[in-house]
């Protein structure tokens, strides 16, 4: 296929083609799940999916529970997830000697590999048991339940990420405070930080994704009831555990078509997550242009 | 420690892993003066002068042994024995590095940086010190207008001073050099040896210089190491 002579399917053409490929199939995904989607866009849309009731029998087909039990898992597992990694990744970069650090780095290294479904299980035998004595209401599957199961699951990315843009930190920056009798609580704040500023966001960023996209923690030990999250220990349902959950046992009709708005939300929410990440890091290195250090 | 003297050091050795780096060395640097030490690339320098603020301590897999000891407040001071905090150390040895290093923040924050680690949060008193060091540094008339403008934008020479006067914001008794102007131009090199002679008065100095006529301009003595002994 690929041919020097100056065809339309020369080396750059082709790759051309497979990155415009590429690029179109993500654009057809989105429409795809439009077209599927499509009787429900009609005129009383709102009433139908900003309602916060879901009853297919009575024809109620409200996803708004699901949207807030995604939003409210995905911030408070970011909440719990955040200072942990910062201080692992601390933990990993200043305090510890060589070592016992690179032996750190490599276990949140292999847990990223660890498919999530083996958290849920981990998390519904010992977790879920766990919080159903502490709170001594309901089940144990909530939202907490959820939310830190996947707090643990997005962790590790947000460590790597951490520890790489803390030793992307120059050491002659650290050397300046540690001459100065600068301890290890200064060099975090003059140096590491304010030097890892993008990094920081980008591994926010990519952990709100893989939380906002991830199916499995939240189908296992959210519980999955369609009312509205109340407390930390209600029982929520996720947009992806709706779809999993809907796609089960159903292939057309109404209520299965909704699982294709679910699917637009999720994706129109990907998008800005990675828009804004996009945005950031371009704005990051253009300072450090202007300031004529990139 | 014998009189006059800030810095005695003996028998020291010094390992990076199993690769030693000194060798059984004994020396001393004088109060009051620029005390140069010289010798080929790779041949200790540098981890001398970290064995007296113990910046060492910072590299993993550093060990040193032998005694050093240093005169602070007129106190002997043995820094392997005694309990003096670290950051009280290396508050009042103070040290500059070869290749200039501002931190990424303005020339008034680098410079007040020292005095917030101190606990000195006194804004009138922070801003009197910053203008006396950069007076002293021979900085001030090139940046009192732009104090709060990205430390980083200075030219090499003026980015060493203000690296200078940030190690002299906190009055350190001794100031170590390690090859301070190796990395600048030939005009900056002269300003930065005239304020190492100016800053003679205040404390003492310890220079790390492969350049041998600078030593001879602005050193009153020398030590060459070789391989981590000297010669």
């Amino acid at each position: 296929m690929i041919n020097r002579s100056g065809s339309i399917f020369s080396g750059h053409t082709f790759l051309l083609l497979l990155t415009a490929g590429c690029g179109l199939l993500i654009l057809a995904v989105l429409g795809f799940m439009v077209f599927l989607g499509r009787p429900l866009f009609t005129a009383d849309f709102f009433n139908l999916f900003m309602s916060s009731v879901w009853a297919p029998d009575q024809h109620l087909f409200g996803i708004l529970p699901f949207v807030c039990g995604t939003l409210a898992i995905v911030i408070l597992s970011l909440l719990i997830a955040f200072p942990l990694s910062l201080g692992n990744a601390v933990l990993i970069n200043l305090l510890l000697p060589q070592l016992p650090a690179k032996f750190l780095y490599r276990i949140v290294k292999l847990m990223t590999g660890i498919p999530t479904v083996i958290y849920g299980f981990v998390g519904i035998s010992l977790l879920v048991p766990f919080l159903r004595e502490w709170s001594a209401s309901g089940s144990g599957m909530s939202l907490l339940s959820a939310a830190l199961l996947l707090a643990l699951l997005i962790s590790p990315t947000m460590i790597l990420v951490f520890v790489e843009s803390f030793t992307a930190i120059p050491q002659p920056h650290l050397n300046a405070v540690a001459a100065l009798g600068g301890n290890v609580r200064h060099k975090l704040i003059y140096t590491l930080l304010p030097g890892a500023k993008n990094g920081i966001m980008t591994g926010l960023l990519l952990a709100a994704g893989r939380a906002l996209g991830d199916t499995m923690i939240a189908l296992m030990v959210a519980g999955n009831a369609t009312a509205m999250p109340e407390s930390l220990f209600a029982s929520v349902r996720t947009l992806t555990a709706h779809i999993a959950l809907v796609m089960a046992a159903d292939f057309d009709s109404t209520e299965f078509r909704t699982i294709f708005i679910c699917g637009i939300i999720l994706y129109l929410g990907t998008l800005i997550l990675t828009l804004t990440l996009r945005v950031f890091n371009r704005n990051g290195s253009k300072a450090d242009l202007e300031r004529g250090l990139s | 420690m014998i009189p006059g003297r800030v810095v005695e050091i003996e028998n020291l050795s010094f390992y990076y892993g199993a690769q030693r780096v000194l060798n059984n060395l004994s020396c001393g640097f004088a109060g009051h003066s620029i005390c140069a030490v010289t010798g080929p690339s790779g041949s200790g320098k540098s981890t001398l002068l970290t064995t007296i603020n113990r910046l060492w301590e910072e590299v993993d897999g550093a060990r040193v042994e032998g005694v050093v000891k240093v005169l602070l407040d007129n106190m002997e001071i043995d820094l392997h024995e005694s309990k003096i905090r670290l950051a009280q150390l290396r508050r009042k040895v103070g040290m500059v590095f070869q290749i200039p290093n501002p931190l990424p923040m303005s020339i008034y924050k680098n410079l007040t940086l020292p005095l917030r680690m101190a606990g000195i949060k006194n804004r009138d008193q922070q801003r009197q010190r910053v203008e006396r060091v950069l007076q002293d540094a021979f900085l001030w008339p090139e940046v009192k207008m732009r104090l709060q403008s990205d430390a980083r934008l200075l030219s090499g020479g003026q980015q060493q001073r203000l690296c200078i006067a940030r190690a002299m914001i906190l009055e350190p008794e001794i100031l170590l050099l390690d090859e301070p102007t190796s990395s600048l131009d030939e005009g900056a090199v002269s300003e930065i040896e005239n304020l190492l002679l100016n800053l003679k008065e205040r404390c003492s100095l310890i220079m790390v210089s492969h350049d041998l006529e600078q030593v001879a301009r602005i050193a009153d003595s020398s030590v060459e190491l070789v391989a981590g002994s000297l010669v």
